[in-house]
């Protein structure tokens, strides 16, 4: 058993055995649910339902019913499409490079930071479906034979790209977040009471029943899924930033986007799970799992990622002026003194300056201030995609076809919608599943846990 | 007719303990059962390292292999287009455009396939039946299975030696 | 043999078994009565199972489900037998000419299956081709709100209850016949046999014009300008390109002395206080109120005759003796014209031309237009006299008085004095609505008749489709009412004739024959010599221009490109197409100039989300309120109102697309619950001048859909290239991409390319050098169509627009759409205005980079323009081609980048990446949604009719764009098959193309090597937009030529 120096901080707080943290994480799910949860998910399952309604619309009526045009062809869907890519970033980050690192600390957050991956990820998927002109024909974007013979897609097309990164990860962090689930599933089945609730469990635990063999088999997979998941998740924002790295409108062909859209994602990820966890580690009361020290740590790498996006900005304006080429030299001209400046600014605010008061102690360790910030880093950076889609199209090389971008009702209520279908599956998560991965978690017991540490001491 | 000893601990460093003074003995262990990875136990009891790795990379370089063939017959060899001028007469021109799905297939093909043969060898699947002998197994107690016909000792000495040990509570059951 | 063969009924009886014998001696045997089988206790215990039950129902569900799927028969009838000129999937075309009073115009009318579809330009006349007017004429055939038939007092009738009626009527008491300017000889008879008084007017009228020329040279008519002998032409707000006199022959004429190739270039001022057409594409344009028009005209008559200029600014009067300067030079070989209907101008400029030597050579009064006849006094006294009730009778034929007269107001009083009157207009407008009678004339695709502009021709109409509902020919009509004995309209016309036109006695069938395939008919010319020397006195007319004062606010009218005088107000297609200056569609508004607009507070960016601010506008007793637009240009000082709007504003039901429509596509009502019409008549302004006028902002907001917000080309320098006359003559031989006016772009390499020994900023390399891999060969492989466009030709008329719009069934998407930037047009006009400023200026100034940009996207005061056609550049390295996830646009081995529309799933990816933003995706159903229905002409099942059955109407969700009309590719790639030829240079033409009346347009084969094409793009004008992106297009601009330089 592997020892941990005496200075670290304990990761588990209070004295717990084994038996504890098995309880902890199961009350909530054998324990009736809590008035706030009911009332959380009444409202963003209402939100959610308004958002599939506008949905409906918009594939019933056409494309019209967003604001778009002919200058501007993207808006409001592909910044949602990207913002939930990126937040689903931190997920399997949290999960598979700090397991490839050794961070203890993951595991008291990777289980819902997985969750959150795979929900944002569904969010993405949305997007990418609805705003295409004829969802109906979506397979042709799959490479199947036909009937008209050989008809196949366009293998050079960022597009396409994407339905292959998009799918890929989805499914392996779907696969990665199940595997790991299926001990605790195991651990639920058989704290489990009434039949129907153990029935159910005993099927989702695949009759896991902790052999010797298959916890070897069981690390050696986690540990494989996570060296192929890292990679992973930078080669998907980076495949996400060829759409517009790839194209020739100025503000959108830039080499740096690839390493600028993965930290940009990582940072907006780490964000909403600050967001998400401060809530839930209340709601469920699991502060001694979640603890400041958590925190901490998380708000240490929404410094650095938020501080490569920085640089990456800055960058770019550099290069802009530095090319010489007039169209480029406008575009980002344009966009902190254009119409949509506006955005420009607040994507600065949020995104280069706020994070930078992490530096303090004070600020980085306050829970509340975490909490605020998370969520205006989440603003930023879904501005952040909106100054790069739409302040780029609307003025783009001939000023006889610059136009501007006005949002529906149909645009803001689908955005919101995913908003509400979001935490709608979040919040059966946290009733249903065991938020955190407990099993792993009593493998660290010893080595971070309060109580054995202080033996250490002696 | 031979008997089966569900030895069980309530802490994971005494079963290692015990483990290892049972195995010094000569008696063979068939399974641990624990509700978390115990490190160190899979020596002591005899398992071998997993292959699973190998067979994901088996599984990945499959992947890739389809994916370059594939694009290689949709692009270049069965209906070559001129899509924005770009060349499509060899694979070689083509190949930088390739290059992520090729990634992406291979991460498919790889991550899947290993958590299929994971799944199966475990015999861990949807509907499949619970066999820790103890519903605690999966909560804080670590469980030592030993059966009188994989030991060359009779049930007396097994019994005898595994009392020895820093048991938490002991079951023995006849099996066919 | 006693024995007898048996038969038995069947086994039962053989055996005679228990229950045979049992029935044996029944009549009627009957196992089971129904009533005793009813009664049976058992049965009413048994139920249907629930199974059963299940059964049946999923079997009726299945069975009507499937009986429901039957797909709709669409019943198509077969020829029984064939007529011989028509092929199924050939097209037909039918020499005829078009004329409305206003536009008049040789052309060829296409047919498919028996259905007018298109009309264009019939250039063998030599008068020019078809505008944009013309063009989407072809959609009037096929208007709902066309009269099915005769009706008496708004109640449908019958053609003999009309006649009787009007026959009577005709017979006793006076009768008048109203008409627009008539130019058919044999209508002219047959008008004449009615015996009635013949009052002609002209919606826009040239009375003045007329009468100057008839008291200067005794010649009662409007002369006939020609533009192709013009080396200098001074026109004081004469929109001539737009709508000045029948312009179909100005285009051409004019842009002919344009090109520069040529060793020189004509030169073109204009005086004018509105931004017009004409103005734009002036190489010297002076703003000036229109109190002045006068004075400038006396101004140059002045300096001609070497005197002083009087009351003009010194600004003004250094451009009038600048004009006056190049006149002089060019003596004989120019032209000076005034728009204005107002006798003391026109004589001057009689005077001036006189003295020019400009009669006899670009003016001819020998054979003078026989069109704007109008004479304002003739229709004053009608008007009179109806009011007075001294007509009994009036006749109104081809023109819409209640509408359009100046003095609409006190004709209408009259009119309702009149005993009977009956109107023969086609739909049931302003003036038939208000007659006794509407006996409705056939629409022109469907009539016979004979048109003579000028002496030396006659253009023959003929109909190309029989009359779709039972209306009647005008003339017909006539003739019926006169009581004369012929009454066939068209052996009428064979037969008569009338000696000041035609030669011959009559048409002989060899001459008719011919004239109608050609669409026009030879004669030698009437040979009038007119007296150009005789003294023009001017003193009356400079003293009384001279008096004239402004006020501190001055007006003027214009007449729209796409409008006209308002005859076209319920043509969807054309109420789309953009005034090629503002950029506006759907609707009319006041120009003003922006320290105006400034100094009022009115609102200067129009957008989707910044409507425009109303004012309201008092001349004398006349009041209109219309929303203001910041026109540069526009004389400081002076407002501009358009003519041609506010149609059918009682409610008459001209047309579902003449009204406006809301954001549902619902027609939006007045106050009094009728259907609101589309901008205010400015026709009462037309009555009088409107030198002192008040202007106020009512507060009131009004949006404004323009296809162009941004007005200035921002510096960029490869996307429009313009030089001097003198600049280009200086390199007029350089080899293409060395001018300085045309240079090739080119880029910084690693590699000493000018062998100086250094590698420094000065080693570049032309940008197609670069090449990231060895592409598709495009050179000298088969065909490469391609195109180019000449800025320097191109005047902006938009004729391209409508002819590209109605060929390829582009999709009418409404005023709503239009200003949510959802236009769909394939080929649009990208009109830029010079700026004074340019990062060259700021930095001289040392203002910093980004308030410069911000300087640069206003406009000048009175800017310099170009208008530059811009649609699918077709690139050989195309970006929206590489980005489509399926391969639904991908390039064709003869350069054309193709759209597949089945294929596509809409992700609108290729639109944004397109550097020319010339992708169209489609929103909505067009055809089908409810938004559409009003003016969208698939929606309509009549209007449909007009769709070109060669081009796919598209669906929903995917996106569209210009396809160099690939039919007409196709069409002629089969020609040439079947001939066994190549595919000849110019057998091929796009729609814009061939509808080019300045010829600036042209298409062909680039690898054709005795191509036109391939020459221009030879040339060193020609250049690519956005070369600098090596996307490689396929068509060429020629850079534009001014020439500026003041002599």
């Amino acid at each position: 058993m592997q020892k941990e120096s005496a200075i670290r901080e304990p990761l588990i707080l209070g004295h717990k055995t084994y038996k504890d943290i098995t309880d902890d994480v199961i009350r909530p799910i054998t324990g009736p649910a809590p008035l706030g949860w009911k009332i959380m998910i009444t409202i963003s399952s209402i939100i959610a339902i308004y958002g599939v309604a506008q949905i409906l619309y918009l594939i019933g009526t056409g494309i019209g019913v967003w604001g778009l045009n002919k200058t501007v062809g993207w808006a409001w869907d592909i910044t949602n499409f990207v913002w939930w890519v990126g937040i689903g970033h931190a997920g399997t980050l949290i999960s598979a490079v700090l397991l490839l690192f050794r961070q203890k600390w993951r595991m008291a957050i990777n289980r819902s930071a997985e969750a959150m991956t795979i929900f944002a990820v569904i969010m993405a998927a949305v997007f990418p479906g609805i705003h295409m002109g004829r969802i109906w024909l979506a397979y042709f974007v799959f490479p199947l034979p036909n009937q008209f013979g050989s008809l196949w897609v366009n293998f050079n097309s960022p597009l396409l790209w994407d339905v292959f990164a998009i799918s890929t990860y989805f499914s392996v962090s779907l696969v990665f977040w199940y595997i790991g689930l299926i001990p605790d599933f195991a651990t639920i089945r058989d704290r489990m009471i009434k039949p129907i609730p153990k029935k159910i469990y005993s099927i989702l635990s695949f009759g896991w029943s902790g052999r010797a063999k298959h916890w070897n088999r069981f690390e050696e997979v986690s540990l494989v899924l996570a060296g192929i998941a890292t990679p992973l998740v930078f080669s998907v924002h980076s495949i996400v930033s060829m759409d517009f790295a790839t194209a020739i409108i100025p503000g959108w062909h830039t080499t740096i986007f690839p390493p600028y859209f993965v930290s940009g994602a990582v940072f907006s990820g780490f964000a909403m799970v600050q967001t998400l966890m401060l809530i839930m580690r209340k709601a469920f009361k699991l502060e001694s799992y979640i603890h400041v020290k958590h925190v901490e740590y998380m708000n240490i790498v929404i410094i650095v990622t938020g501080s490569i996006v920085g640089v990456a900005y800055l960058t770019e304006l550099f290069i802009s002026w530095y090319s010489g080429v007039e169209y480029e030299s406008y575009a980002f001209i344009n966009r902190f003194s254009g119409p949509y400046s506006m955005a420009y600014w607040t994507m600065m605010t949020c995104n280069v300056i706020s994070p930078q008061l992490f530096w303090f102690k004070k600020i980085r360790r306050s829970l509340v201030a975490t909490f605020i910030l998370s969520i205006v880093v989440n603003i930023g950076m879904w501005f952040e995609r909106y100054v790069i889609i739409v302040t780029s199209l609307h003025r783009d090389y001939l000023p006889s076809s610059w136009g501007e971008f006005i949002p529906t009702a149909t645009d803001i209520g689908i955005f919101v919608g995913t908003l509400g279908i979001f935490s709608t599956l979040f919040l059966l998560f946290t009733r249903y599943f065991p938020v955190l991965a407990l099993n792993e978690l009593k493998t660290i017991l010893k080595s971070s846990g309060e109580s054995y540490k202080n033996k250490q001491d002696k | 007719m031979k008997k089966v000893f569900h030895v069980m601990y309530d802490d994971d460093d005494t079963l290692l303990v015990a483990a290892r003074e049972l195995v010094a003995k000569g008696i063979h262990i068939n399974e641990v059962y624990s509700p978390f990875p115990v490190h160190g136990i899979d020596p002591v009891i005899g398992i071998k390292r997993t292959r699973l790795a190998i067979t994901s990379f088996m599984y990945a370089m499959t992947g890739t292999s389809l994916a370059i063939l594939g694009m290689w017959y949709f692009m270049i060899s069965d209906w070559p287009m001129n899509i924005g001028g770009k060349p499509s007469f060899s694979m070689l021109e083509n190949i930088p455009a390739f290059i992520p799905v090729t990634f992406e297939f291979s991460v498919l093909c790889g991550a899947h396939g290993m958590a299929i043969t994971y799944l199966l060898r475990n015999g861990t699947l949807p509907g499949m039946p619970a066999t820790n002998p103890d519903p605690r197994t999966t909560d804080d107690m670590f469980v030592i299975e030993i059966t009188t016909d994989t030991n060359s000792m009779d049930e007396k000495k097994l019994e005898a030696a595994i009392k020895k040990t820093a048991l938490f509570e002991l079951s023995i059951k006849d099996v066919k | 043999m006693a024995k007898t063969k048996r038969y038995w009924s069947g086994l039962d009886e053989l055996d005679s078994t228990d229950a045979f014998k049992e029935i044996q001696g029944q009549e009627f045997p009957e196992a089971q009565s129904v009533d005793a089988f009813i009664s049976d206790e058992r049965h009413s215990s048994s139920t249907t199972g629930r199974r059963d039950f299940l059964k049946f129902m999923g079997f009726s569900i299945t069975a009507a489900t499937l009986a429901a799927c039957e797909t709709p028969v669409i019943k198509s009838i077969p020829y029984v037998n064939k007529p011989e000129d028509i092929t199924p999937g050939v097209a037909n075309y039918y020499a005829s000419t078009y004329y409305d009073g206003l536009d008049y115009s040789n052309i060829l009318v296409k047919t498919r299956e028996g259905r007018p579809i298109f009309v264009k330009g019939n250039t063998a006349t030599g008068a020019g081709k078809a505008n944009a007017r013309v063009i989407g004429s072809v959609m009037g055939l096929y208007d709902r709100a066309r009269l099915q038939g005769p009706s008496s007092a708004g109640d449908a009738s019958s053609w003999a209850d009309v006649d009787a009626a009007m026959t009577s009527a005709v017979a006793r008491g006076t009768t008048v016949v109203l008409s627009n300017s008539i130019v058919s000889p044999s209508t002219s008879k047959a008008i004449a046999a009615l015996g009635a008084q013949h009052v002609q007017y002209d919606a826009v009228s040239y009375s003045a014009l007329k009468e100057a020329n008839a008291t200067a040279f005794g010649v009662d008519a409007v002369p006939h300008y020609d533009f192709s002998k013009a080396e200098v032409i001074v026109s004081i707000a004469a929109d001539f390109l737009g709508s000045w006199l029948t312009t179909s022959q100005h285009d051409t004429d004019y842009s002919a002395l344009r090109s520069p190739e040529r060793g020189t270039q004509s030169q073109h001022f204009q005086f004018e206080s509105a931004m017009t057409l004409t103005g734009t594409n002036a190489d010297i344009r002076i703003m000036i109120n229109p109190s002045d028009e006068g004075n400038i005209a006396a101004g140059i008559l002045a300096a001609l005759k070497g005197s002083s200029i009087s009351n003009l600014d010194e600004n003004t009067t250094a451009k009038v003796k600048a004009a006056a300067k190049a006149l002089m030079a060019a003596r004989g070989k120019s032209l000076v014209i005034a728009g204005a209907n107002d006798l003391a101008i026109q004589t001057i400029v009689a005077a001036i031309n006189q003295t020019l030597a400009n009669y006899g050579s670009t003016i001819d009064l020998d054979r003078p237009s026989r069109a704007q006849r109008g004479d304002d006094s003739a229709v004053d006294q009608l008007i009179t006299d109806m009011n007075t009730g001294r007509v009994s009778t009036l006749i109104i034929y081809g023109c819409n008085p209640s509408y359009d007269l100046a003095d609409a107001a006190r004709f209408n009083t009259g009119l309702a004095k009149v005993k009977t009157s009956v109107c023969m207009n086609g739909v049931a407008d302003e003036t038939a609505s208000r007659s006794t009678f509407i006996a409705p004339d056939h629409h022109y695709l469907e009539s016979w008749n004979d048109l003579s502009i000028r002496s030396g021709r006659v253009d023959i109409v003929q109909p190309t489709i029989e009359p779709l509902y039972s209306t009647r020919a005008a003339q017909e009509s006539f003739l019926v009412w006169s009581g004369a004995g012929l009454t066939d309209w068209y052996t009428f016309l064979r037969t008569h004739y009338n000696a000041d036109y035609t030669s011959a006695g009559m048409y002989s069938n060899a001459d008719w024959n011919s004239a109608v395939h050609d669409g026009f008919l030879n004669e030698e010319n009437v040979v009038v010599s007119t007296d150009y020397t005789r003294t023009i006195h001017t003193t009356i007319a400079l003293s009384e221009v001279e008096s004239r004062k402004g006020g501190s606010f001055q007006l003027s009218t214009y007449v729209k490109t796409a409008m006209g005088t308002g005859s076209h107000a319920a043509n969807p297609m054309l109420q789309e197409t953009p005034d090629p200056v503002s950029k506006v569609t759907w609707d009319n508004y006041i120009t003003m100039s922006r320290v105006d607009m400034e100094s009022m507070g009115l609102n200067l960016y129009i957008a989707q989300a910044n409507p425009a601010s109303v004012v309201r506008v008092k001349s004398g007793e006349i009041t209109i309120e219309l929303p203001a637009f910041m026109q540069p240009g526009q004389k400081p000082g002076t407002v501009s109102v358009a003519l041609g709007y506010g149609r059918g504003a009682n409610g008459e039901f001209i047309g579902k697309a003449a009204y406006q429509t809301g954001e549902n596509g619902d027609h939006l009502v007045t106050d009094n619950g009728l259907p609101m019409p589309i901008g205010a008549n400015a026709y009462p302004l037309t009555n009088q001048t409107n030198y002192d006028i008040t202007i106020e902002a009512t507060g009131a907001e009004y949006a404004l859909a323009c296809t162009q917000i941004h007005n200035t080309y921002m510096d960029r320098d490869s996307v429009v290239k313009e030089t001097t006359l003198d600049e280009f003559l200086a390199e007029k031989d350089k080899a293409k991409g060395e001018a300085s006016w045309n240079r090739a772009h080119a880029l910084n390499v690693h590699e000493d390319v000018n062998k100086d020994g250094v590698i420094d900023s000065r080693d570049k390399k032309p940008t197609d050098a670069f090449d990231l891999w060895h592409s598709h060969p495009v050179e000298e492989v088969g065909h490469r169509w391609g195109m180019t466009i000449d800025l320097t030709t191109c005047t902006g008329c938009s004729a391209c627009v409508t002819a590209c719009h109605i060929e390829n069934n582009v999709s009418v998407v409404g005023k709503d759409e239009v200003l949510r930037h959802r236009d769909m047009h394939w080929i649009r006009i990208d009109r830029y205005y010079a700026s004074d400023y340019s990062l060259e200026k700021g930095a001289e100034e040392g203002v910093n980079v980004i308030s410069s940009y911000g300087k640069m996207e206003d406009a000048s005061e009175n800017p310099q323009t170009v208008h530059m056609p811009m649609m699918c550049q077709h690139c050989n390295h195309a970006p929206c081609e590489t980005v489509c996830p399926v391969a639904a646009t991908t390039h064709s081995n003869e350069g054309l980048n193709q759209m597949t529309y089945n294929r596509c799933i809409g992700t609108r990816y290729c639109a944004n990446n397109c550097p020319y933003k010339v992708r169209r995706f489609n929103w909505f159903n067009y055809k089908g949604h409810d938004k559409f229905q009003n003016f969208n002409p698939a929606a309509d099942s009549l209007t449909r009719l007009v769709l070109n059955p060669d081009v796919t109407v598209r669906a929903r969700g995917v996106m569209e764009k210009c396809s160099m009309c690939v039919q007409r590719i196709q069409e002629g790639k089969l020609e040439a098959k079947k001939s066994g030829t190549s595919v000849l240079d110019g057998a091929v033409l796009t729609a814009c193309a061939e509808s080019c009346p300045s010829n600036a347009i042209n298409f062909g084969d680039l690898n054709d090597s005795g191509s036109k094409v391939q020459a221009i793009s030879k040339n060193n004008r020609s250049y690519h937009a956005l070369e600098e992106i090596g996307i490689k297009p396929n068509i060429f601009y020629m850079t534009k030529v001014r020439n500026t330089e003041s002599q």
